[in-house]
């Protein structure tokens, strides 16, 4: 099985006989290696919140970025391949603020996601005459949450180019507890801080270490505000509501 | 192809005709013969009311003294569906240059299609706004020649009116007269629009007179002032005539009417 597999391993758009892309499929793989991340949506606004693997005492915690701006509505948070997402991330803020500048106007949730996604099938040779920027699919997934005029939402984006909208997600290594958590969980009436707490609370069950206000990250999107990501001192508030730290 | 007209304009006074043809005063042409620009003349205007947006503008086109047709619609729905352009909710105003204005409908009709498919709604006159705009810039060194006035109603159900010049600074605004007629129209519409140079008669005299204060006008009015703007412009323009286009956007849709105007 493995040796028949392999063949069609090498060409990177080819498909297998049973109809599989590999080097896709093994993307997906990619993502589930990396650290948990999270997102709820409220109806006040959107949670995300991550964890940050601190694989040594002398590494600076706030070096490690896993939850990005893409404009001052959207914002998203990612997990796998790092270096990966910037180009994603790059593209959808170029893509925002080129729609502000010809528009007037703010770039719709889904449209940014659906930039993102168009930019996830363009690796392999490239069709003739056009240039092919990536070798190789994407190894990150995204958790894109933003606010615009039909309110709060969030969006899952995929190494595929497929993208779902989700009332609450999980991605990266502890996923599948974390999802199942947010299935119990999640409610249609959630405030925004409970929402906060839900999301610490279900890292904290699947994070190896233990989790404190330096190892998460958190931010939110609301109508007021916008995109913000926490700050130490606001962290530290919502790590101490947490029952049990 | 003779699409160029030599003999000199009606009249090269300001405001009777927005392209003068280019003299032996200009500097030296680079191409000779080549003038890629003619002036189809005719006029339009837009007033925007409390609850809707009137378009208008005559159906005449011409080159010189040369009337091309009687029937030359300067009014166009833009993101439509089918060749009715049924469901539209924006319209565009072109006068000048009739082929320009006629691919600048076609570009912005194509964009606003394009929205729709990829942002899943319908665009805001705001936002059609904001990109006829950078349409006409995109061309600052090769204009469109068309003055452009592009209506709808905006997100709260207001009229919405923006107008333009040939290279895209745009303006939101109540009235607006464009085209050869323009300077005919333009301080008429001030006056019984903006109520420019109305003031209270009871108000007193000299520094105590107090300024009219322009209020949104009912649909019937308006209707009459585009009307009685038009008859008039007639009869001092010789570029305007032939017939009125009416277009009225409200919360319904849009409402085009043609009536005649005078044939000489």
């Amino acid at each position: 099985m493995f040796i028949a597999r392999s063949e069609y391993d090498r060409g990177i758009n080819t498909f297998s006989p049973e109809g599989r892309l590999f080097q896709v499929e093994y993307s997906l793989e990619a993502i589930k290696l990396g650290s948990t991340a999270i997102g709820v949506a409220t109806s006040h606004g959107v949670i995300l919140g991550v964890e940050k693997r601190i694989t040594s005492s002398l590494l600076e915690t706030s070096s490690v970025e896993k939850i990005v701006e893409i404009d001052r509505h959207i914002g998203c948070a990612m997990s796998g391949l790092q270096a990966d997402a910037r180009s994603m991330v790059e593209h959808a803020r170029v893509t925002s603020q080129s729609h502000e500048f010809h528009y007037n106007e703010r770039l719709g949730v889904e449209s940014c996601t659906q930039a993102i996604c168009d930019l996830a099938l363009r690796f392999g040779e490239g069709a003739e005459g056009e240039e092919s920027i990536m070798s190789r699919p994407f190894g990150v997934a995204l958790l894109i949450a933003g606010f615009d005029e039909q309110g709060p939402s969030l969006y899952h984006a995929e190494p595929s180019g497929t993208f779902y909208r989700y009332d609450a997600k999980a991605i990266g290594s502890g996923s599948e507890g974390a999802q199942a958590e947010l299935q119990n969980e999640f409610h249609k009436s959630l405030s925004l801080g409970e929402a906060e707490v839900m999301v610490l609370k279900t890292l904290k069950q699947v994070m190896e270490e233990k989790l404190d206000s330096k190892n998460v990250q958190l931010a939110s999107v609301t109508k007021e505000k916008g995109f913000r990501i926490y700050g130490d001192e606001e962290m530290a508030g919502v790590v101490g509501r947490l029952e049990g730290n | 192809m003779a699409s160029l007209f030599h003999a000199p304009m009606p009249s090269t006074g300001p405001g009777y005709s927005f392209s003068a043809q280019p003299t032996a005063a200009s500097a030296p042409r680079q191409h000779a013969g080549f003038y890629p620009y003619t002036d189809n003349g005719g006029s339009t205007l837009g007033i925007s009311g409390a609850t809707f947006t009137i378009l208008a503008g005559d159906t005449r086109s011409t080159s010189g003294y040369n009337i091309n047709t009687r029937h030359a619609p300067k009014l166009f729905k833009i993101g439509g569906e089918g060749p009715d352009n049924l469901n539209a909710r924006i319209v565009l105003s072109v006068v000048g240059f009739a082929a320009d204005g006629n691919a600048l409908k076609e570009r912005l009709d194509t964009v606003v299609k394009m929205y729709r498919y990829q942002h899943g709604k319908e665009i805001s006159v705001h936002a059609c706004a904001q990109r006829l705009s950078h349409i006409l810039y995109g061309k600052r060194f090769f204009p469109y020649y068309v003055t452009a006035i592009l209506g709808g109603l905006d997100e709260e159900g207001k009229g919405a009116l923006y107008s333009y010049d040939p290279v895209g600074s745009y303006e939101r605004e109540q009235c607006r007269a464009a085209g050869a007629a323009s300077s005919l129209i333009m301080p008429f519409l001030d006056n019984q629009v903006n109520l420019k140079n109305q003031y209270d008669p009871m108000s007193g005299q000299g520094l105590e007179k107090v300024q009219r204060v322009p209020e949104p006008l009912p649909k019937e009015t308006v209707e009459e002032i585009v009307r009685d703007a038009f008859t008039s412009a007639v009869e001092r323009h010789i570029e305007v005539g032939d017939g009125l286009q009416m277009m009225v956007i409200t919360k319904e849709g849009i409402e085009e009417t043609f009536s005649p105007l005078k044939e000489d």
